[in-house]
């Protein structure tokens, strides 16, 4: 069989894309990238702003002393590191698909793996262009008017935050469109076959951005929050599967795939309780109607109650039944930030943890019930069925917690670091002075009064004690006297110390530069932060591709039914323990 | 369930077997892990 279609596609793809780094790297699109990158460009007219008023000056500096104008350079804004990210990418890809389209055209395919893979790229190519398209076009686009809607008066709520019109949930409508309306040209079918391979890695990069503590905090919680969702899903569906009278086999996977993780855990489970290839259809279908809607309607939801990170992503990844559709619920919510995804996708991986147990359970059960039941070996099925990128996920973050991708403190994507504040970061005279007057004040009876009812009545805790006037004295003292911050610690005293009433303006600004100046971008992050979400755009895209009207109908009657009522108990029950019992700590 | 349309991989993924996929997918992180350790410092 020969996959690879010839097609000019794949050619004016790579065209279009050397088209936009093209004009990007000559600026000839600014006035668009501006109203685009609207943040990112208020940035950069300060920074310019900045810049030519220092040019300025030293080219009086200069002309007054004779001496030719100085060479300077403004230092890159965030707007052209923007500018410059969308240029690289589009170059590279680009070219490179421009290159395998020229080959393809030329080309006479013959049986074989390049054959096979090269059929792949223009999928590739075309959930790429659409990434770029929704990420870089439509999802500002949606951030813009969202935000004018509101400031003109006429919504009093931002409609793109809340219903999550951003690039993931774009990207996934846009697919779920080509597929069921337009349909999916020929040859890109290959190519989005890819897109589950690219979540998956996405999941297994996830692991580079925890640290040891972080798991710690979240790992015990996810245990008991999935165990007792998990147990409590598989009990209730196998209670009322045979209440309402359904094969068992069927009761069995429907229950593995509303307990633990979607779609892999019902192909899982299927060959312990002998499922027929229609109730694992019919399975699938109610999982996929369950999980669409649970990841529209979830992020709407998170915003409305004001969920944090941890919070909602303890809620998506316990609520929702797919390991898919929990990644599109966590970055739908907070797609500009992993947090979310993060703690998500702890619980989802800790879900998947369950499923050897819920093997064994399914097929003792099914044993019990299903006279003349064949006898399944359940090691081999559970060696066999086990997604091993879960195991992945699991020795990335080994590594990681050992400190091999970045250094403990930097997973948050910034980290404190007094020794690098720079020269020119350091606190002004005029600073230091008023700060030192602070010191004074807060040091004499009224002040320092004042500042322990304030200690005591907010709680101002670090390192796990309560802080001490003392403590106070010596990090005020230490900031004016070395005019930087000197640790973590003295940083997040002060900042909560800044928020007393009464304290001086000029020393919060003072304080609030210090902190500033000590905060450095943990570059490894930054780049792992934007690989994965990548990686998790180009999945879901594709993953909407895959959302066919056909999938969807498999899903019917009884199961329906039970997928409907035990879906909701999970969703709506684990909102409420959420709620309860989760706070938010990152 | 869809008729096996390819004589490779399955509807969903391009790999024959989910097990060959999570491999690929494993190589596949830890070579952008370590590209992105190796690059940045």
């Amino acid at each position: 069989m020969i996959y690879t279609i010839k097609s000019p596609a794949l050619l004016i793809i790579g065209i279009l894309m050397l088209v936009w780094g093209g004009l990007n790297n000559s600026g000839s699109i600014d006035g668009m990238q501006s109203y685009l990158q609207k943040s990112a460009y208020g940035d950069h007219m300060k920074v310019k702003e900045k810049f030519d008023a220092e040019y300025r000056v030293a080219k009086e500096l200069a002309a007054s002393e004779g001496s030719p104008a100085p060479d300077m350079k403004m230092k890159a804004s965030k707007f052209d590191q923007v500018k410059a990210e969308q240029a690289k990418l589009s170059n590279v890809f680009g070219a490179v698909f421009v290159l395998i389209g020229l080959f393809t055209l030329v080309w006479k395919p013959t049986n074989g793996s390049l054959d096979y893979f090269v059929s792949v790229v223009p999928g590739v190519a075309y959930i790429l262009l659409i990434a770029f398209i929704v990420r870089w076009g439509l999802d500002p686009i949606f951030a813009n008017w969202g935000k004018a809607v509101k400031d003109a008066g006429i919504l009093t709520w931002d409609f793109a935050h809340i219903l999550n019109l951003n690039y993931v949930v774009l990207g996934i409508v846009i697919g779920m469109i080509i597929v069921n309306i337009f349909k999916i040209p020929a040859w890109a079918a290959n190519g989005i076959r890819t897109a589950r391979f690219f979540l998956k890695s996405g999941v297994i990069l996830l692991g580079t951005l925890y640290s040891a503590a972080e798991l710690a905090q979240l790992g015990g919680l996810s245990v008991i929050l999935i165990g007792i969702f998990v147990l409590g899903s598989v009990g209730i569906v196998l209670f009322m599967g045979k209440r309402m009278g359904i094969p068992n086999s069927m009761t069995a996977v429907l229950s593995a795939g509303m307990g633990v993780c979607g779609v892999s855990a019902t192909v899982a489970s299927s060959p312990v309780v002998q499922a027929k290839a229609e109730e694992i259809a019919y399975t699938i279908g109610t999982i996929l109607i369950w999980g669409v809607g649970c990841m529209f309607l979830f992020p709407t939801v998170g915003h409305m109650l004001n969920m944090g990170p941890v919070q909602f992503g303890a809620w998506a990844g316990t609520g929702i039944l797919n390991s898919a559709q929990v990644a599109g619920a966590a970055l739908a919510f907070d797609p500009h930030n992993i947090e979310t995804l993060k703690v998500a996708e702890i619980f989802n991986i800790t879900r998947v943890l369950f499923l050897p147990i819920i093997v064994l359970w399914l097929a003792a059960w099914y044993v019990k019930h299903e006279e003349g039941a064949e006898k399944v070996n359940l090691a081999q099925v559970v060696i066999a069925k086990f997604p091993v990128f879960v195991l992945g996920f699991i020795a990335m973050f080994a590594l990681s917690s050992a400190g091999t991708f970045a250094p403990a403190g930097h997973y948050q994507g910034k980290y404190f670091s007094s020794s690098e504040v720079k020269e020119d970061k350091l606190l002004k005279g005029k600073e230091t002075r008023v700060l030192d007057s602070e010191l004074m004040r807060l040091r004499e009876p009224d002040g320092a009064k004042a500042l322990a009812k304030y200690l005591a009545d907010t709680h101002v805790v670090s390192e796990g004690h309560n802080v001490t006037t003392t403590e106070v004295y010596q990090a005020l003292g230490d900031l004016a006297t070395n005019r930087k911050l000197m640790s973590r610690q003295q940083s997040d005293i002060l900042k909560s110390v800044a928020k007393m009433e009464g304290f001086d303006g000029v020393a919060k600004g003072a304080i609030e530069n210090a902190g500033k100046a000590a905060t450095h971008d943990s570059k490894n992050i930054k780049e792992y932060r934007n690989w994965i979400a990548w990686l998790f755009a180009f999945g879901l895209i594709g993953l909407g591709m895959q959302i066919t009207g056909k999938a969807l109908k498999q899903a019917g009657g009884a199961p329906l039914i039970i997928g409907g009522i035990v879906g909701t108990l999970k969703a709506v029950g684990s909102l409420a323990v959420v709620l309860m019992f989760v706070k938010e700590f990152i | 369930m869809e008729p096996q349309k390819f004589e490779r991989g399955t509807s969903l993924s391009i790999f024959v077997s989910d097990r060959r996929e999570d491999f690929t997918a494993l190589i596949f992180a830890f070579i952008i892990a370590f590209g992105v350790m190796l690059t940045s410092s």
